[in-house]
């Protein structure tokens, strides 16, 4: 009897030891909270917080602890310095954020290095996480949103288009996916712009495309003042009137719909969210988000990759436990499934990359607010550019 | 055909960067300050118009009141930042308005949000109207009147006026107009105050070329910055020809070799300053 007890007690004490142990799991996120891309940093953040306010701060008894640092206006060379300091300094299990490509890049090394795993939560050029073996992405990439877009406008009686493209790579990225996938569905393109970044007033590029006749124009600007002033001027200058399609990308997320006005109804894009989709894990997002951030505020593609990442931590922490290797949290990341707000979701686990349903939706207006509105799904897409280019490093 | 509405779409932008930037010109030409807060005080204007706009207050009022605002704001940063400035070298003008500048795109990002405002061109304005050959966007003749009339008005003050003849008299040469009993001080103030002014309500207006972000303070900068260097600083009218050069070309080069459309411009201000340094109608302190 007192050899089952002190047995007892030893297993209590040994119990209670482990359960005393309970650790602190750090997350950093680089990302630009200041700067032209702001926006990205705040959704970011509302997403994240929303997410921990939702579920706890505490997985298992271990804290999951999210630092944030500010790149500020995309500048690559601080996000490698942010990367070195939290990985050294604040001893970071796994970082994240990297809105735009530069940023990411200029981290692939230092994550080798260390053996950092690495979600990333925007940067959408496709060739990313090839750079390193501890990055994953659930973002998207420009080939993977845009191709079906091509497929669809050929397939749908659209016979003739016009591109317009930022000119940077994310905006030749887009270009060319269109213009692939168009022009072998059968479709002919009557010119592509590529407009330098710089540009504000884009009257004479509409004016091209007005005298071209096509029948659809494709845009592709950075979101926020550039492709909101680039839609603005296609209906003010009468293309709209003129019965030629506006097809889109992330450029007309619902966050940005206000901006525009009127003049936006009926334009179609692909994205891999929908902000207006009626599934309950979305809905329980956007309820976690507008308690976390107030009633008005609209989740983006931000947001949900956000949110997603944040996913991933927790369950690689519930999992794995509180210690864990890089190539095992990059390991387990990437065979998961899980039914994201944006729809089903998982990951090619060669590439590291997101698969996902890409959905094509047109601006529509409800109960007075623009929304947009599915009307086609491409269920499990993949980014077609690691397909075409297998060996590019 | 094709030219005139290439003319028009020039125009049209050239007439905003005009009144945004005819104050800076101005001031800088004065005073030497190098303010580059300037489009701070004109993204101001704009976020102050489409406040108003939102809530109902017409468009051209709310743009009237948004430069009223831009005006007092600018008011308030002479007396107290700009005054103890201007003794200061060059460095320090820049440092301390680009520091404005961070300030004011970091408060409104906190207060407004940072994304893009919505849209605020009315719809009586925001159409189609037939001008003979074609259906032309009615608001950029709009925007080419107002540039007109405030072009105008600013002519009027600064050639018509005593206080014009004082203010040009003190960008020739402050110190002689100094030495004369002119209270150069005084003008500065004032014309501040007025370049302010007409940079929120130029912002407020071509809110639908140029679209309000926190941002805006930066992203258009270089160009309002273009058009004193073209225009030669402390020149009204050199701005005039400066904005409209500048609009007039850079639509011409986007319409016409889009693939150029990116450097063309940046081209021609090279070549400009090259064959006059002091820009294209320098005041005679310049010259």
């Amino acid at each position: 009897m007192k050899k089952t007890a002190l047995i007892l007690a030893a297993a209590a004490a040994v119990f209670g030891a482990a359960q005393a142990r309970a650790e602190v799991v750090k997350f950093g996120i680089i990302a630009p909270f200041s700067g032209p891309f702001a926006v990205w940093g705040k959704q970011f953040k509302d997403s994240i917080d929303a997410y921990q306010k939702l579920n706890g701060k505490m997985v298992n008894g271990h804290e999951i602890q999210v630092i944030w640092r500010d790149e500020g206006a995309g500048d690559a060379s601080k996000s490698r310095q942010f990367a070195e300091e939290l990985i050294l300094r604040e001893k970071v299990q796994m970082l994240g954020g990297f809105t735009l490509t530069p940023d990411a890049l200029a981290v692939a090394e230092v994550i080798t290095e260390s053996k950092m795993p690495t979600i990333i939560l925007n940067a959408a050029t496709a060739i990313i996480t090839r750079k390193s073996p501890y990055f994953l992405r659930v973002s998207m990439t420009l080939p993977q949103i845009i191709k079906p877009l091509g497929e669809w406008a050929a397939k749908n009686g659209i016979k003739t288009a016009y591109t317009l493209a930022s000119d940077y790579a994310p905006g030749h990225d887009a270009e060319d996916a269109f213009v692939k996938n168009f022009e072998k569905g059968g479709g002919k393109m009557l010119g592509k712009d590529r407009i330098p970044l710089s540009v504000t007033d884009f009257a004479p590029y509409m004016e091209r495309v007005l005298q071209s006749k096509a029948e659809a124009l494709f845009v592709f600007a950075p979101a926020g003042a550039p492709s909101i002033a680039m839609v603005r001027e296609f209906d003010r200058r009468g293309l709209k009137a003129a019965g030629i399609k506006l097809l889109a990308g992330g450029e007309v997320q619902q966050i940005f719909l206000p901006s525009f006005g009127d003049s936006v109804i009926g334009t179609i894009s692909s994205v891999h969210y929908t902000e207006s989709n009626q599934r309950p894990e979305n809905i329980a997002f956007r309820k976690a988000l507008v308690d976390q951030a107030g009633p008005d505020t609209v989740p983006d593609m931000a947001s949900i990759a956000g949110w997603d990442g944040m996913n991933l931590v927790y369950e690689t922490v519930r999992a794995l436990g509180p210690r864990f290797t890089g190539d095992q949290a990059i390991a387990f990341m990437k065979s998961k499934t899980y039914e994201s707000p944006r729809g089903p979701i998982k990951f090619d686990p060669v590439e590291r990359d997101i698969i996902q349903n890409v959905y094509i939706r047109r601006v529509e207006k409800k109960d007075g607010i623009l929304i947009n509105q599915d009307f086609t799904t491409v269920e499990g897409a993949r980014d077609p550019w690691k397909d075409d280019n297998p060996n590019a490093k | 055909m094709r030219a005139v509405t290439i003319l028009l779409d020039g125009v049209a932008y050239g007439m905003i960067l005009f009144i945004i930037s005819v104050g800076l010109t101005v001031t800088m030409g004065l005073m030497r300050v190098v303010n580059l807060a300037h489009g701070a005080f004109a993204m101001l204007g704009g976020y102050v118009a489409t406040a108003l706009t939102l809530k109902g207050v017409p468009f051209l009022v709310s743009c009237l009141l948004a430069g009223a605002a831009a005006g007092a704001a600018g008011a308030l940063a002479e007396v107290t930042v700009f005054r103890p400035l201007y003794r200061k070298a060059e460095l320090q003008h820049v440092l301390l308005t680009i520091g404005l500048c961070f300030i004011a795109i970091a408060a409104l990002t906190l207060f407004a949000g940072s994304t893009p405002l919505p849209a605020i061109v009315p719809d009586w304005l925001d159409r189609m109207v037939d001008i003979g050959y074609r259906s032309y966007p009615l608001y950029r003749l709009f925007l080419i009147g107002v540039g007109a009339v405030m072009a105008l008005g600013v002519w009027l003050i600064m050639e018509r006026t005593l206080f014009g003849a004082k203010l040009r008299a003190a960008v020739d040469d402050a110190q002689m107009a100094r030495a004369v009993g002119i209270n150069v001080s005084r003008l500065f103030f004032l014309t501040f105050t007025g370049g302010c002014a007409l940079a929120g309500f130029g912002a407020a207006v071509g809110a639908g070329i140029m679209p309000l972000e926190p941002f805006y303070a930066l992203r258009y900068l270089v160009y309002f910055l273009i058009v004193v260097a073209v225009g030669g600083m402390g020149s009204f009218r050199g701005s005039l020809a400066a904005a409209l050069l500048i609009g007039v070309v850079g639509t011409a080069g986007r319409y016409i070799v889009p693939q150029f459309g990116g450097f063309l411009l940046y081209l021609l201000v090279f070549g400009l300053l090259l064959w006059r340094p002091n820009g294209l109608l320098p005041p005679k302190s310049a010259a």
